[in-house]
């Protein structure tokens, strides 16, 4: 992977307020594709060392790399068209109809009509708002988090390999922020940009970030993954800035996939009951779970349901509702467990092939890592 | 609805019918029709001249208000901007009258004819400049921080932001600005008359030096109906150069 951005010693000392530094000797490189959360307290330098990329602030003495060049000797003008920005408050032209605001940049690099209205159109169906409909709309006519879809929409307008969000989510209220949150991780997954996302909220930071990067009175506290902020703060200050609740933090970080048991007790549904009870006692298990010739979770059958009358496992099966994707997050796995009699869920994939058992032991196993 | 035709269709034409019979009812009971129609080859003229006066110095007043406005929102002058903004607001409390004697007594001392077409048109031109300047200075101001910054952002240039982005923002509170001054100079070019700059004026004073209530009727209404044209015109043609994203509710539905 290779480096997208790298602060070097970067400070910013405000003139007029030089008894403090802003930003404070930050370094660390971002590599291309993940999203880096800037998160700490308020007043702690985020919005700072973010606007000196794109140089709104100019810094005071290090150095930024853009894609492996030096920043401040690139003209502003062509550096600021090929970063995206995303700020709290949106900032959308009221004057400008939606798609006019979304054109913005790929009219100032002077692509083609053509071109332009074919992104604008892609882009409005990526954040999930109808072309037709919000196209020739004006800002004013559109909700909070329609607005900061269509902000999000404009950042990516020209393509740009790397984009800067000031808390983009902050002011939409919690449970749009969420479905914003989880969207915009979704068109991540497809467009691969390299990002630097200031939030003051840990939540948020662990939930977009690749990379964290905690940041404390201007200065770096600690740069790491958030499995590794979780588990290894580096002080007392991140123990605290990330909360009591650590551990349940990891379990919404941890998918069902990195705890659970890989080799099911399974059984096909056309075996005979004899070979299932030969499974069982071989086994040394409760529970076998059922699949049909694919592979996908029919349910599951106790010695109980095999010493009933029957030829084939598929006369006695039990249907049930103890499963889950192996791809969501632990907290539900063992939400899931809880809900259960079983002791146990089935993991299954996006075909409902399964894939694996997931145990409150498996989980407390993977935490103790 | 039936009745909120008959009403729309009543608030529409009503001030247009009223208007029009108290014009036809003042034209003949003081006779300022027979005195039209016998010098309208005059008449003509006058109404020429005080237009020509109108829209010439309205003119002057946008080209300098707009560009002095945008000026003191400019970088370095965020000091100067205020103090401007202060000595324009105390300029604007000189009375008509007294802008109109200003010229005539001021020119001279500059080189320049206090009489006439010019001088008439520097009044004007001084004392209808300034809303246009005080609401260019405000609407641009008053452009969002945010938009703002998301326009730097996103690598707009000084020029492109102030073309694209504040200018177009501000029109609705720059053209309010334009209608006071054009409203403020129809009201005031009658007087320039007295200092040789022609105009109906002309029969507006000679009407009352002679106690002619048809000259001076023949004078004064047009110089209403003029004020009442321009007014309805800016109003359109705010319509139409504002951009709906920021147009009032009223203006979209009417
Ligand atoms: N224009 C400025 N002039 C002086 N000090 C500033 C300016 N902008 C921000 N600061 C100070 O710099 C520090 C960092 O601010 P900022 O980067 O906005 O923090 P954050 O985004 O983390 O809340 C704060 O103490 C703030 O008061
Ligand atoms: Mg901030």
């Amino acid at each position: 992977m290779s480096v997208m951005l790298s602060f070097q010693e970067v400070t910013k000392i405000y003139p007029g307020a030089e008894h403090f530094k802003a930003v404070d000797s930050l370094t660390f490189d971002l590599n291309e594709g993940e999203i880096c959360t800037l998160v700490g307290p308020s007043g702690c330098g985020k919005t700072t060392a973010m606007k000196m990329i794109n140089r709104l602030i100019s810094m005071t003495s290090g150095k930024i790399l853009v894609d492996g060049q030096n920043a401040d000797r690139m003209d502003t003008i062509e550096l600021r068209r090929s970063i995206g920005y995303v700020i709290q408050n949106i900032g959308l032209f009221p004057n400008m109809t939606i798609a006019e605001n979304i054109a913005i940049v790929p009219r100032l690099k002077g692509w083609d009509a053509g071109k332009i209205s074919e992104k604008v159109e892609s882009l409005l169906e990526m954040v999930n708002l109808p072309a037709e409909e919000f196209m020739n709309r004006y800002p004013k006519e559109l909700s909070g988090g329609q607005q900061q879809r269509i902000g999000v929409a404009r950042g990516m307008a020209a393509d740009p390999p790397i984009m800067l969000m000031d808390e983009p989510f902050g002011a939409i209220d919690p449970i749009n922020r969420e479905h914003l949150q989880n969207e915009f991780l979704r068109i991540q997954e497809k467009v691969r940009k390299t990002i630097v996302f200031v939030t003051h909220d840990i939540d948020e930071a662990i939930k977009m970030g690749d990379k964290i990067c905690l940041l404390r009175n201007g200065k770096l506290v600690q740069f790491d993954n958030p499995e590794k902020l979780l588990t290894e703060p580096a002080n007392d200050f991140v123990r605290d800035f990330v909360g009591g609740d650590r551990t349940l933090k990891r379990l919404n970080l941890l998918k069902v996939k990195n705890a659970m048991q890989t080799d099911p007790p399974l059984i096909r549904a056309l075996e005979s009951l004899q070979t299932a009870k030969g499974k069982l006692s071989e086994l040394k298990t409760d529970h076998l779970i059922v699949v049909d010739e694919n592979g996908r979770l029919l349910g599951t059958v106790d010695p109980a349901a095999l010493g009933k009358t029957g030829d084939k496992v598929a006369e006695v099966v039990q249907a049930t509702q103890a499963h889950i994707q192996a791809s969501a997050s632990l907290k539900d796995g063992l939400s899931e467990i809880f809900s259960h009699d079983l002791g146990f869920v089935i993991a299954v994939d996006d075909a409902q092939k399964v894939v694996g058992t997931l145990t409150e032991k498996d989980i407390k196993a993977l935490l103790r890592k | 609805m039936p009745t909120t035709i008959i009403s729309s269709l009543l608030k529409r034409f009503l001030p247009l019918a009223i208007t029009v019979a108290v014009v036809v009812w003042l034209y003949h009971h003081y006779g300022a029709l027979t005195y039209t129609i016998e010098n309208t080859k005059e008449f003509m003229r006058f109404v020429a001249e005080h237009i020509f006066l109108v829209v010439v110095s309205l003119a002057a007043s946008v080209i300098v208000g707009v560009s002095l406005g945008t000026i003191m929102t400019r970088k370095g002058f965020e000091k100067t901007g205020p103090a401007i903004m202060a000595l324009v607001n105390i300029w604007q409390s000189v009375p008509s009258l007294g802008v109109i004697a200003l010229a005539y007594g001021f020119l001279p001392l500059l080189g320049l004819s206090g009489i006439g077409v010019l001088p008439a048109l520097i009044a004007l031109f001084f004392h209808a400049v300034a809303p246009i300047v005080r609401n260019t200075y405000a609407g641009i101001e008053a452009v969002s921080a945010d938009v703002i910054e998301s326009a730097t952002g996103m690598g707009m240039t000084e020029r492109q932001i102030l073309m694209r982005i504040e200018l177009p923002n501000a029109l609705p509170v720059i053209m309010g600005g334009v209608r006071t001054s054009s409203a403020i100079i129809v009201g005031t070019a009658p007087l320039a008359f007295l200092i040789g700059g022609g105009g109906l004026g002309f029969l507006i004073f000679t009407g009352i030096a002679l106690m002619d209530m048809g000259i001076l009727i023949s004078g004064a209404v047009p110089v209403a109906l003029i004020a009442m044209i321009f007014d309805n015109l800016f109003g359109k043609l705010e319509k139409i150069v504002v951009s709906k994203g920021i147009q009032a509710e009223e203006y979209q539905t009417a």
